[in-house]
């Protein structure tokens, strides 16, 4: 038999003490799916469960007052894609939520939760690094606001510390004249465990050229990534076959995705620039021009 | 450390002494008898171990009994009452959507939900409600068949 502790938390503070307490020993649970799976597999046999399912300070999804969204790290897949207020206002989160897995999945697996385990082919981190959302971090001195681009620090590593739980995740209004989209690629749509490319993209037109733009890539590296080189060679441009060439060049010089079964790393890195660059089309359409 | 925890199955209470790191598939299986749910993959990919958790689907193979506790859980064996089988169940067999039967359970229960949800999906919503479970014998055309015919009586 197991000697593992449970705390059921009542509060953020009470989730956040335990975590303080542990000294590193806790892992914190939700909805339990990527953690399960590991105790499962015997890949963790945790000494010390803070649970912090249901708690109402993770709950809800809001629009701030400037018209962006405050997403409860609680808040499960299938209240995100239900959410009219994300329909309304990111609906490239719709796009990317829908691809996540199955009902039986969404059910209990929380946005927070795969932001947090940081795997490279989780879908939320890809859409949050395009989107420039911020994190907040409840831990012994309060809330601290972390960028999504500078959360994911390496293989399942992010920029929390070990006594400090994700509150919220803030996602910034939708800038004028820009279009965003979310393009995957999975050997099995309801199973996106294996092998599976991600791109999310938000630009800004001006005109026929890509003012601005925000690109997430997942399942091409150790960690979901934020493809700021690849940016560069598009900001300025108007969508064309030399731009994506570039871009192609780019993404090949800059991922390390690991070679799996299924696909090897060279395979990935082409998927990868194929699947940004419809992205890219797509959310340039959506942009509709200024 | 052992816990007591209060599982409300099929309508009945049970309270259960647990270690948090239990899963609920293996409660129902190894100490309720409840073997009706199967258990497989144990990664939540396959769907032979859905049970309805508060009238949602969920993977009772990643669901910690802790996390559970005071909630309603449904399985498959709640679906006949007073020995008749219910209408997805009739429909499953009539169509030859069981041949070795070991996902049968998680389809039913994942079919259950969507019914109850909504009585007459169309057969894309049916193929996406269902699109999480696994079945190697059948090639899934039957078991579509068996819940499109459910939807139209």
């Amino acid at each position: 038999m197991s000697d593992c502790r449970y705390t059921k938390a009542t509060s953020v503070a009470e989730a956040v003490e335990a975590l303080a307490e542990a000294d590193g020993e806790a892992h914190v649970i939700a909805g339990g799916i990527a953690l399960v799976i590991l105790m499962n597999e015997r890949l963790l046999e945790p000494t010390w469960l803070v649970d912090v399912s249901g708690l109402d300070e993770l709950k809800g999804i809001d629009e701030t007052v400037d018209g962006g969204l405050r997403i409860g790290a609680g808040v499960t897949h299938d209240e995100l894609e239900h959410s009219p207020a994300v329909t309304r206002l990111r609906p490239m989160l719709i796009e990317m939520v829908t691809e996540i897995a199955c009902g039986r999945i969404k059910n209990k697996g929380t946005i927070g939760g795969n932001i947090c385990l940081a795997d490279p082919q989780g879908d939320p981190p890809i859409a949050m690094l395009a989107l420039d959302a911020i994190f907040r971090a409840a831990g012994p001195g309060g809330l601290r606001e972390i960028p999504a681009r500078e959360f994911f620090t390496g293989l399942y590593e992010t920029a929390l510390a070990e006594d400090e739980i994700l509150q919220d995740i803030v996602v910034p209004p939708a800038p004028a004249g820009s279009g965003a989209a979310y393009g995957k690629f999975a050997a099995r749509r309801a199973m996106d465990y294996t092998s599976t490319i991600s791109t999310g993209v938000e630009l800004v037109r001006d005109g026929e050229a890509i003012a601005s733009i925000g690109i997430g890539l997942g399942g091409v590296g150790v960690a979901p990534v934020w493809a700021q080189a690849t940016e560069r060679v598009i900001v300025g441009e108007a969508p064309s076959d030399a731009v994506f060439a570039r871009a192609r060049e780019s993404v090949f010089d800059t991922v390390e995705p690991l070679g799996d079964a299924l696909y090897s790393a060279d395979y990935k890195r082409h998927v990868a620039s194929v699947i940004l660059k419809r992205t890219i089309i797509e959310a340039h359409a959506r942009a509709g021009g200024a | 450390m052992a816990m007591d925890v209060t599982l409300i199955i099929n309508g009945t209470e049970h309270t259960v002494s647990v270690e948090p790191t239990e899963t609920v598939v293996n409660i129902l299986r190894d100490r309720l008898g409840l073997t009706g749910t199967h258990k497989d993959c144990c990664m939540g990919i396959c769907g032979a171990c859905t049970v309805l958790l508060d009238g949602k689907p969920v993977s009772s193979c990643l669901l910690l009994a802790a996390q559970a506790d005071g909630q309603h859980i449904r399985t498959v064996e709640d679906l006949e009452s007073d020995g008749h089988l219910a209408p997805v169940q009739e429909a499953f067999l009539r169509h030859g959507a069981v041949q070795c039967g070991y996902c049968t359970p998680g389809f039913l229960m994942t079919a259950t939900a969507l019914l109850d949800e909504n009585p007459s999906p169309s057969r894309d919503e049916i193929i996406d409600a269902l699109k999480g479970n696994l079945c190697r014998c059948t090639g899934y055309k039957k078991i579509i068949e068996a819940v499109e015919d459910v939807a139209a009586r």
